[in-house]
């Protein structure tokens, strides 16, 4: 229950190709979060698998039949809304029950739902009031709790949080882990938060502009990115991405040292995680330090390598450092990445 | 093509830009006298001296008049006679038999305006929303639409009355149409019902497009994401039009009632036009009635007409406090949200 | 049909798309179908005109002159027992038409309206639209109209735009008292202040003028609140740096102010233009002269006469309708903007 997958989703607004090839399969049970940065494609494809909008090509399917042809309404799928989409003429009790009233279902069938979810999502008290009355958390409980009665096969949730103040965003992230903890229900999460996606997600699904460039774990993701856009999107601050010279086992990072790394020969992107560096008196790069943020547990270093290539590292603790300074850092060489001419891990 | 339009901006703006320089000095020495808040006066005299001598002056005058009787046209002419004007308008054996009464002319154009106000603002909202919902569907052209539906808008109301009444001539194309069909032609001016009819279908045809277009605005501002989570409750259509777009459209509605039913006690230019208040008196409307009495007819009673004009007043001020109330309502409303 | 709408679902109709349909096709002829009429009506001869069904399109009668009558007659190829011929006809009654052979005048023959053909093509009587010019004053009507239209539009915007300034942006005492009056004056349509008003456009000297007919129409709530609406959006910054480089208020409205509120100035502009071309019952009062008539009262005038000559009325129709149909080709964006932001007020 609540297996979904496309094959070869398509979708162009007329000249404009906005979804170019998409396949990917949900998993029952899984939490799903679409990733990627602003006009990537993302909400189009939440929208296509809830049925708002048709693909140019391709198919969907759920639980194995072919959804590709029917409405929003005939595919058992529930959604929250960005902007919660609640009825504002209508109490609480009342957006919760609309959706089940559309089915014959008896009046104390939606009651005993609708108590349940109100228990679930603590928002019992809010029965009665309006969602003009209520505050954001609250009416994105409410948005949450009207996709719960429902009972659907998967949710699908379009930026849930982003209208969250900072404070509110980290508390409901773990909420809605802890929800989807309880239900067992496939969630697919759309943000452009990779924080977010980090956090929630049992696999997350990194997209740009119309494409899927990695479906995988969060750690495998940071551990193992495929291209070096997932690279230098996964993981904050951004990974340290150096253009570099490799031959014979030797690589030379343009404006900088050389380094002994087995690579094969010819031109590469090396990148390393400004955490995997640390100071080591006779570490293979010196830099002059710019600026240091001082965060207290850790501090951030700017520098420049000696030919002016931009180094950033994140140490641990207070290490005294201040501007001008001339310090050497050394890494695990096993934590190196290397991507090649076409960003592809080598 | 820029250019051109600069310089003709130039053209016409040079002559009143000269106007305006030369009135700045005096303007400055005002100015310096009245302080900088006090050119505000400056700059409401002219509406202020409009509104005072042409409206807010004849409203209180009015009231005068309509106490006062006798032929001359200055009041200072005119005799005192406290509420006899009201007491003749008003005074019947019999309310219902409209030949008991005294000025029974002004009793057929109250009836004849309020049977009319209530059919044709009834038929006109049922219209106008119709019109606003389906403009408000996903059509190709539609600006193409809104614009056809607004057309008749524009039109002078005699252009409306002189168009329909050769339309709706004995031998005019309508009738050509119902004939050529093997339908009875009809005579629609000259028969008290049909006429009363026509001055309603043609009011609706004048003004429907300028309440779809403010129906419309009310419909465009449901955000559409509404639509799409009822879309994924598997709502039907119908329901999803009684339960979400009629209420949230209601408030807006009603303000459009209410500025409807103003414009209806009103109604005057078309059916002037149309029919000149006939067959008889059977499309007399309380204006005409009040033009009638106080400016056209031999036996001029201008306190008459004063006092009938100030009773229809009287509805009107009803109403649109109504409608005021009801706007300030809804922007209250939409600030809670 | 879909290059005219999409449908909901995709495919197939629903009620809603049949209905949509039948709608839009109906509205459509119902909207602008009487306005064509009046224009295909309008180059009608009254020969045309007086023909029941009505033609189409105009035709132009082939005519005869036959002796003893004034006018040439229409002729018409009559179909009967003896075969077709042609006779002109002198008058209709009815369903029976009376004709005379143009050959032999003398002898009427009745013929049934329905056996008959008349003899034509299509022709455009241009005549119609010559003839309000050189035989009534219609000139003088359109100068009167063109006149009250534009000096009415012109004080409009100014007085308004100072009005709306002066609302937008001063703080005195008395501000919402002043905006409380004009709401007033909102709720006081003409027809409550007739006779009133009248004495005092009268005692003014200007009755049968057309600044008598210009002046109390000139102050418009509805504009001054448009407006004012727009200039609340004028960032005071502007005003303030202009103060502080020491302009003058009235330069500031003038050079600053008003420029900037050139896109409300343009609706309202619009608005007036409209509203002061179709005034009537106002005009009607106060016009009494043939000379000052504006297009309106004249074309009441005309039609209100006891032989009502409708080929130059619906002419004189027409062309009193031409600017407003302008306006609605070129700008009725602005209108419909317009009307869906101030709606209310």
């Amino acid at each position: 229950m609540g297996r979904i997958a496309l094959h070869d989703i398509r979708k162009s607004f007329g000249a404009v190709d906005v979804l170019k090839g998409i396949d990917l399969t949900i998993e029952e049970g899984e939490l799903a979060v679409f990733v990627g940065p602003s006009g990537c494609g993302k909400s189009t494809l939440l929208r296509m698998i809830a049925g708002l909008d048709r693909p140019t090509s391709g198919r969907i399917e759920i639980n194995g039949t072919d959804v590709t042809a029917r409405g929003a309404a005939d595919r058992g799928l529930a959604m929250v809304f960005q902007s919660y989409a609640l009825y504002p003429h209508m109490t609480v009790r009342a957006n919760m029950a609309f959706g089940l009233e559309n089915t014959r279902m008896s009046r104390a069938e939606i009651d005993s739902r609708i108590s349940e979810a109100a228990t679930l999502l603590e928002i019992g008290p809010l029965l009665a009031r309006r969602p003009g009355q209520l505050s954001g958390g609250q009416r994105q409980r409410v948005a949450i709790g009207r996709a719960i009665v429902r009972r659907p096969t998967a949710f699908l949730l379009d930026e849930p949080l982003s209208n969250l103040d900072a404070e509110l965003r980290v508390s409901m992230r773990a909420e809605l882990s802890a929800l989807h903890d309880r239900l067992g229900a496939t969630m697919i999460h759309v943000t452009h938060d990779q924080v977010e996606a980090m956090t929630m997600a049992d696999r997350i699904v990194v997209m740009r502009a119309g494409r899927v460039e990695q479906v995988d774990t969060p750690l495998n993701l940071y551990n193992r990115p495929a291209n070096l856009f997932v690279a230098g999107f996964i993981g904050a601050p951004g990974m340290n991405l150096w253009p570099a010279e490799a031959a014979q086992g030797r690589v030379r990072i343009a404006g900088g040292p050389e380094v002994a790394l087995a690579l094969p020969d010819g031109p590469l992107t090396l990148g390393l995680r400004p955490q995997h560096l640390v100071l080591q008196g006779d570490g293979p790069l010196s830099l002059r330090v710019e600026l240091v943020e001082a965060l207290g547990a850790e501090s951030v270093v700017h520098g420049a390598l000696s030919g002016g290539t931009r180094v950033l590292a994140v140490l641990p603790g207070q290490p005294g450092l201040k501007r001008g300074d001339s310090i050497a850092l050394g890494f695990d060489p096993g934590l190196v990445h290397a991507f090649g001419a076409a960003g592809q891990r080598l | 093509m820029a250019g051109l339009k600069t310089m003709a901006g130039a053209v016409v703006t040079a002559p009143l830009g000269w106007l305006a320089r030369l009135l700045d000095p005096p303007l400055r020495l005002w100015q310096r006298v009245a302080g900088q808040n006090g050119m505000a006066a400056f700059f409401l005299a002219p509406t202020m001296a409009i509104f005072s001598i042409f409206v807010l002056l004849p409203l209180v005058l009015n009231i005068a008049y309509s106490m006062t009787s006798g032929p001359a046209l200055f009041l200072t002419e005119r005799s005192f006679v406290g509420g006899a004007q009201y007491a003749r308008l008003l005074s019947c054996e019999n309310h219902f038999d409209f030949s008991t009464c005294v000025e029974d002319q002004f009793w057929t154009a109250l009836r004849n305006t309020a049977l009319f106000t209530v059919l044709q603002v009834a038929a006109l909202i049922v219209a106008a929303t119709v019109t606003a919902l389906i403009l408000d569907r996903d059509l190709r052209a539609r600006s193409f639409w809104r614009a056809a539906f607004f057309f008749p808008v524009l039109l002078s109301p005699v252009v409306v009355g002189l168009i329909w009444r050769w339309i709706l001539d004995r031998d005019g194309v309508l009738n050509a149409g119902l004939d050529a069909v093997g339908l009875t032609p009809v005579n629609w001016l000259l028969e008290r019902d049909w006429a009363f009819l026509s001055v309603i279908g043609v009011t609706i045809w004048a003004h429907l497009g300028f309440f779809a277009l403010i129906l419309l605005a009310g419909l465009q501002a449901i955000p559409r994401d509404l639509y799409e989570a009822a879309e994924m409750d598997g709502t039907p259509r119908a329901r999803v039009f009684w339960r979400i777009t009629l209420p949230l459209l209601m408030p807006n509605m009603l303000v459009v009632i209410v500025l409807a039913l103003i414009r209806a006690v009103q109604v005057f230019d078309e059916a002037f036009v149309l029919t000149g208040g006939g067959p008889g008196t059977a499309t007399l409307f309380l204006t005409q009635y009040i033009y009638e009495v106080g400016f056209a007819s031999l036996l001029k009673n201008p306190g008459l007409a004063a006092a009938a004009s100030i009773l229809m007043g009287g509805v009107l001020i009803v109403l649109t406090l109504v409608q005021l109330g009801l706007a300030r309502r809804n922007e209250r409303r939409s600030k809670l949200k | 049909m879909t290059f005219l709408l999409k449908r909901r679902g995709g495919k197939g109709w629903h009620w809603t798309d049949i209905v949509t349909f039948l709608w839009l096709g109906a509205g459509l002829m119902v909207m602008f179908g009487p306005a064509v009429w009046l224009v295909l009506s309008s180059f009608k001869s009254p020969a045309g005109l007086a023909e029941f069904p009505p033609t189409l399109l105009p035709y132009q009668a082939q005519t005869a002159v036959v002796e003893g009558h004034d006018n040439p007659l229409p002729l018409f190829v009559v179909t009967d027992a003896a075969g077709s011929r042609t006779l002109a006809e002198v008058r209709r009654v009815g369903t029976v038409a009376q004709m005379v052979d143009p050959a032999n005048p003398a002898e009427i023959v009745r013929v049934n309206i329905a056996d008959r053909e008349p003899v034509r093509s299509i022709g455009f009587a241009w005549e119609n639209y010559l003839g309000p010019f050189e035989r009534f004053d219609f000139l003088r009507f359109t100068m009167n109209s063109v006149f009250v239209t534009v000096t009415a539009t012109l004080i409009t915007l100014l007085s308004s735009s100072m009005a709306a300034f002066a609302l937008s942006k001063y703080e005195f005492r008395g501000r919402s008292a002043v905006v409380v009056l004009i709401l007033a004056t909102l709720m006081i349509p003409l027809s409550v202040i007739l006779v009133p008003l009248y004495s005092i456009v009268s005692a003014v000297g200007l009755m049968n003028t057309l600044w008598g007919v210009i002046l109390p129409t000139v102050a418009t709530p509805t504009g001054v609140f448009l407006l004012r609406q727009y200039m609340l959006t004028i960032p005071d910054e502007l005003l303030e740096a202009a103060r502080m480089d020491h302009a003058s208020e009235w330069q500031i409205y003038w050079r600053i102010v008003l420029p900037l509120s050139a896109p409300a100035l343009a609706v309202l502009a619009i608005f007036s233009v409209v509203w002061r071309w179709n005034d009537f019952l106002w005009p009607l009062i106060v016009l009494s002269r043939p000379e000052v008539y504006t297009l309106q009262v004249g074309l009441n005038a005309y039609a209100g006469e006891l032989n009502v000559q409708w080929n130059y009325l619906l002419a004189m129709t027409v062309i009193t309708m031409i600017p407003v149909v302008l306006v609605f080709v070129f700008l009725q964006r602005f209108i419909t903007a317009g009307i869906a932001g101030t709606g209310l007020k």
